[in-house]
């Protein structure tokens, strides 16, 4: 059964004061709260952040800018560790976070294809298996066998999102991704989104687009500074938006 | 605790095992778009190493006796040298060039590692070539010795990976270190007997000789085919070294593989 069940979830780094030779820079994160003086400084990126998914559920992650969406789904993906917490995921996941991550400018998108597959786990079966329906999806034509710098910012858009949901992930983990491609493309791909959750998926979607998450989430957590507010269904989170703007 | 540490490392190296295509295919990719828009390709890699050997030769070779089999001395000890070179002047700088797929994929960090390996070793495939010419020109006679020097390769090229990582990791935590490598490993060519041979010479000779742990792995290689015999102070000093190595990369990958992510 494909769940995701956070509890507690507390996520907390050092600002590691490299040894270096330089004139210190200070560096700044992204967001969160910042803590402590000097060498002992460290940021506190998510605290106490609970919810629990379960197959079919699409949730909305919102908040302002460094209130820790992205980061939230990098822990969902396993990139950072919980400092504290738990963690349960059960599904398959696939992240669509950056378009151009993960892409060789100089290898043609077919080879990136195999390449991606690699990187995520698929065997060269798999992947030859899926090769033409991604193709296909992608609608590159013959600018497939091009290498991958000669594409537009929308074609890689195609691309990477054509790849990330071909292997038909559980769980699909997805930051913003409605910029890229045409108008065309984007129906496109949202009906493939809605496809995916439909056949018992999960899907967590940060996004800043009200409309967008309207229409693909049936549940929405507003991140604040590091901090969850309680789980709303998306009717509630949006007459609660209608409320605060009257 | 520290059980925990080296369960956590053997888990991310255990990984990376299993995802060999990766690594192997994205290490084939990077060679590849090193060379792409040039016309001799790799075999470039190839050419500097003759041009490397063919300069020291022509230049350093002296008539007398104690320089005998110096072609061969030159082309053995560049090309170990050249691939210790590579790989630690490379390591220092790697997990900071994979910034952008550590902040976005799950790949365990061995993963890179491997890769580096790999493309060190394609890398040093074809200065291989160019020694094998070099040793079969010079006219050295091919024994049961050379398994020695087959098995010294095998004792570097297995110590490389837990440099990689030692390296990496120095990179990402102390920044100014790459350029501190790089130039020690310009200048270590000149302080390890590379070209130079040592002929108990005394003085500053002796001292870059016996303290530089380099010259004991460019030893294990080349004293089987050059002296033909088996230098086994500098086998059992190597392999010592390695382990030392590997148990160190080991307690900083299972400490550090989850932390690095928010250090670069």
């Amino acid at each position: 059964m494909v769940s995701i069940r956070v509890e507690n979830l507390r996520l907390t780094y050092r600002l590691h004061d490299k040894l270096s030779l330089a004139p210190n820079r200070p560096r700044m994160p992204t967001g969160g709260r910042l803590e402590g003086e000097g060498r002992k400084r460290s940021v506190t990126a998510l605290d106490g952040v609970s919810f629990k998914l379960q197959a079919g559920d699409r949730l909305g992650l919102v908040g302002p800018n460094g209130a820790g969406k992205t980061t939230l789904l990098k822990v969902l993906y396993g990139i950072y560790a919980p400092t504290s917490g738990t963690v349960e995921i059960d599904g398959r996941v696939d992240a669509l976070f950056n378009i151009n991550l993960g892409f060789r400018r100089e290898a043609t998108g077919r080879r990136n294809i195999v390449l991606r597959g690699l990187i995520n786990g698929w065997s060269m079966e798999q992947i030859e298996a899926r090769m033409e329906e991604i193709i296909a999806f992608s609608e590159l034509g013959d600018f497939i066998d091009m290498p991958f710098k000669t594409y537009s910012q929308g074609m890689a858009a195609r691309l990477a999102f054509s790849i990330a949901t071909a292997m038909e992930p559980e769980i699909l983990l997805m930051d913003e991704w409605i910029g890229a491609g045409d108008a065309r493309f984007q129906e496109k791909a949202k009906a493939r989104t809605a496809q995916l959750a439909r056949q018992a998926g999960i899907i967590v979607l940060a996004s800043h687009s009200r409309a967008l998450l309207a229409k693909t989430c049936n549940k929405i957590l507003t991140l604040e500074g590091g901090t969850a507010r309680p789980l709303q269904s998306v009717e509630e989170w949006q007459a609660a938006m209608d409320e605060a703007a009257e | 605790m520290l059980l925990a540490t080296i369960k956590s490392a053997l888990e991310d190296i255990g990984s990376a095992l299993r995802m060999r295509r990766v690594w192997v295919a994205l290490a084939q990719e990077t060679i590849g778009d090193q060379h792409r828009r040039t016309a001799l390709g790799p075999l470039w890699l190839l050419l500097n190493y003759l041009a490397f050997a063919g300069t020291f030769i022509f230049v350093f070779q002296r008539g007398d006796s104690s320089m005998a089999n110096y072609p061969a001395y030159v082309a053995v000890g560049l090309l170990v040298w050249f691939y210790i070179m590579e790989v630690l002047t490379q390591s220092v700088t790697l997990f900071v060039r994979e910034e952008s797929f550590i902040k976005g994929t799950t790949l365990p960090l061995t993963v890179y590692v491997m890769r580096l390996f790999m493309q060190s070793v394609i890398r040093a495939g074809y200065a291989l070539v160019g020694c094998a010419a070099i040793l079969a020109l010079s006219g050295i006679g091919v024994s049961a010795m050379w398994g020695w020097s087959l098995l010294g390769l095998v004792v570097v090229l297995a110590t490389a990976p837990a440099a990689i990582l030692i390296f990496a990791f120095l990179g990402v935590y102390f920044p100014d270190s790459q350029f501190i490598v790089s130039n020690l490993m310009r200048i270590g060519m000149f302080l390890t007997p590379v070209f130079w041979t040592y002929d108990n010479a005394g003085g500053v000779r002796h001292i870059f000789y016996y303290w530089n742990p380099f010259t004991y792995f460019l030893e294990i290689v080349r004293v089987p085919i050059i002296a033909g015999d088996v230098p086994s102070r500098s086998f059992l000093l190597c392999v010592g070294l390695g382990l030392a190595l590997w148990a160190f990369a080991l307690l900083l990958l299972g400490r550090l593989r989850k932390q690095v992510v928010f250090a670069i």
